[in-house]
């Protein structure tokens, strides 16, 4: 099929072209992995000589480490509320007869069509104008608001595909609604429900403007980060930097791999 | 068909959701609104007034959107080549391994992403070096800290968002048809014209929409690659929140912004709409 629509010369300039992107989007990142091993204050070429300097000061710096801990919990809090309230959702939008569908479905994935440092500057508004503090509870309610729609989106995908009989056949032996969905529908998903957890942990994770919006004091690792490049260079910001790009490539990987791959084995099941 | 034990009732499900959005999302939306209309006299388009009588926030808003705007459409044009080379030139069995090649830094941090880029740019960068060693002679790039290197930082985000929407739709796409079309006498071109290109619109639109909105509010690349001095609207924000406190300009320029979505998104909903109601006839 592939001979019909590209001829070996288009071929030829396609491949090149998607050699060339990859380098430019790799070059910055494995430039800065070469750096947090580079000994030297400033980062400029040529590499001088190698050194684990950075990462050992790294993981000496408290207020990283810290941070990083706030973070890990955030995320994984955040992923979990998120895919739990996902999955109600998007089995209710699937299997039930929800009024105003469109509507009700529209808000609960509208804040993924909204830039993000709005959703931020609304919560920061209101808890202005009710009186409440900034603290962590907030972030990680805005943080799960803002991973919600992803949960809807990827899980109710994956509940379409389930035919609504195998429910019906267990109800009709005597399970409860409850019981069903927990001991046969919950099963089926667990791949989706997996990946959908990693996905949202990363992007909330990696969250900035509601974090830096809802909090005063406590500090996570994307706002840490942040007061690093922008109040000044510390050297080990490259360390830093690697060991997030390591971290958060994993866990995005096996979301993405579960995700592809799971949907073609889907396919050829049905071809 | 079933009974009262076969329908679902979706309330129970669907509430837990259903209320954290009203309460963090819908309820915020709507007190931002009633705060940039509220001035000190009462009810009024004051603060709108305000904000396009000051320079400082028009230019700053004429940023946004050139920068944007600028961002999505060099993402979009890219975004075809790559997709179609994973879609159309990679066997079947590999074609997600590649996509996963041009997204995985999509997974890693933003801001992080954006600053690997100064290394690069800056006058002492990799680039710079690169020439030094090539010619000799040293050259101060100039790259960093301008417009430029923003519209070049969020394109590449954009890029990478609109490959990513574009293979969706073009993998989807019936080989059948393409066969069917070659074995009548159809010319590649043709057949990239007549069939890919309508049937690849779809996720090609989605990719551009979702491109403009994250480029719009995006503070990060504007900072770490544009610099401080010539700020976009959500760099202004931030320092507001963080500094002045005037929390009715604020709420202005969130409208702004948002009213600045929906208008460059209009055409596209649009389009959207007619598409699918072309379909369902």
């Amino acid at each position: 099929m592939n001979g019909l629509i590209v001829n070996k010369f288009m071929l030829l300039i396609l491949t090149a072209f998607f050699c060339l992107s990859l380098i430019v989007i790799y070059l910055p990142i494995l430039v800065m992995i070469v750096f947090s091993f580079n000994s030297g204050k400033y980062q400029t070429l040529p590499f001088r000589e190698p050194t684990f300097e950075w990462y050992v000061s790294l993981i000496a710096d408290n207020s990283f480490i810290n941070s990083f801990f706030t973070s890990l919990m955030m995320a994984s809090l955040a992923s979990i509320f998120a895919t739990i309230l996902g999955f109600l959702a998007a089995y209710a939008f699937s299997k039930a007869k929800v009024p105003a569908h469109a509507l009700l479905f529209g808000i609960v994935v509208c804040p993924l069509v909204i830039p993000m440092i709005l959703i931020g500057i609304g919560m920061r508004l209101q808890i202005v104008s009710i009186g409440i503090e900034p603290a962590l509870w907030l972030v990680l309610l805005g943080q799960t608001l803002y991973v919600l729609p992803l949960a809807v989106i990827n899980l109710k995908n994956r509940i379409d595909k389930i035919p609504k009989s195998m429910e019906e056949a267990a109800i009709s032996l005597g399970s409860t609604r409850i019981k069903s969905i927990i001991l046969i529908l919950a099963p089926i998903c667990a791949p989706s429900i997996f990946a959908t957890l990693l996905l949202t942990f990363t992007f909330s994770f990696d969250e900035f403007v509601i974090a830096y919006f809802l909090t005063n004091f406590e500090v996570t690792l994307p706002i840490r980060i942040w007061t690093s490049l922008v109040t000044g260079f510390e050297p080990k910001i490259n360390a830093v930097g690697t060991a997030v790009f390591i971290f958060s490539l994993t866990l995005g990987l096996i979301a993405q791999f579960i995700l592809l791959f799971k949907q073609t084995d889907l396919d050829k099941n049905k071809a | 068909m079933g009974g009262s034990s076969n329908t679902i009732n979706p309330w129970p499900f669907l509430l837990p959701a259903l209320l954290l959005c009203i309460l963090f999302f819908l309820i915020p939306t709507v007190n931002m609104v009633i705060l940039s209309l509220t001035t000190e006299n009462g009810i009024g388009l004051d603060n709108f007034k305000l904000f396009f009588s000051t320079p400082h926030l028009t230019q700053a808003l004429h940023r946004s959107i050139t920068l944007a705007i600028s961002a999505t459409i060099m993402g979009s044009v890219v975004a075809w080549p790559l997709a179609y080379f994973i879609v159309f030139c990679v066997n079947k069995k590999w074609r997600p391994l590649f996509l996963l090649a041009i997204l995985a830094p999509f997974w890693t941090s933003f801001t992080i992403r954006a600053f690997s880029w100064q290394l690069v740019l800056s006058d002492n960068g990799v680039i710079a070096w690169f020439i030094e060693l090539i010619t000799g002679m040293s050259v101060t790039l100039g790259i960093l800290y301008t417009m430029n290197a923003s519209i070049f930082g969020l394109a590449l985000f954009c890029s990478m968002l609109t490959t990513f929407t574009l293979y969706g739709a073009l993998v989807s796409i019936d080989t059948k048809l393409i066969e069917a079309a070659s074995n009548l006498g159809a010319k590649p071109f043709n057949i990239f014209k007549d069939i890919i290109f309508p049937l690849g619109l779809p996720g090609w639109i989605a990719g551009i929409f979702l491109s403009f909105i994250v480029c719009v509010g995006d503070y990060a690349v504007p900072t770490l690659l544009g610099g401080g001095l010539k700020p976009v609207l959500a760099q202004i924000m931030l320092s507001i929140l963080k500094g002045t406190y005037d929390l009715s300009q604020a709420a202005t320029i969130a409208i702004i912004l948002a009213m600045t979505v929906i208008m460059c998104g209009l055409p596209l909903i649009i389009y959207g709409m007619l598409r699918r109601k072309r379909v369902s006839v």
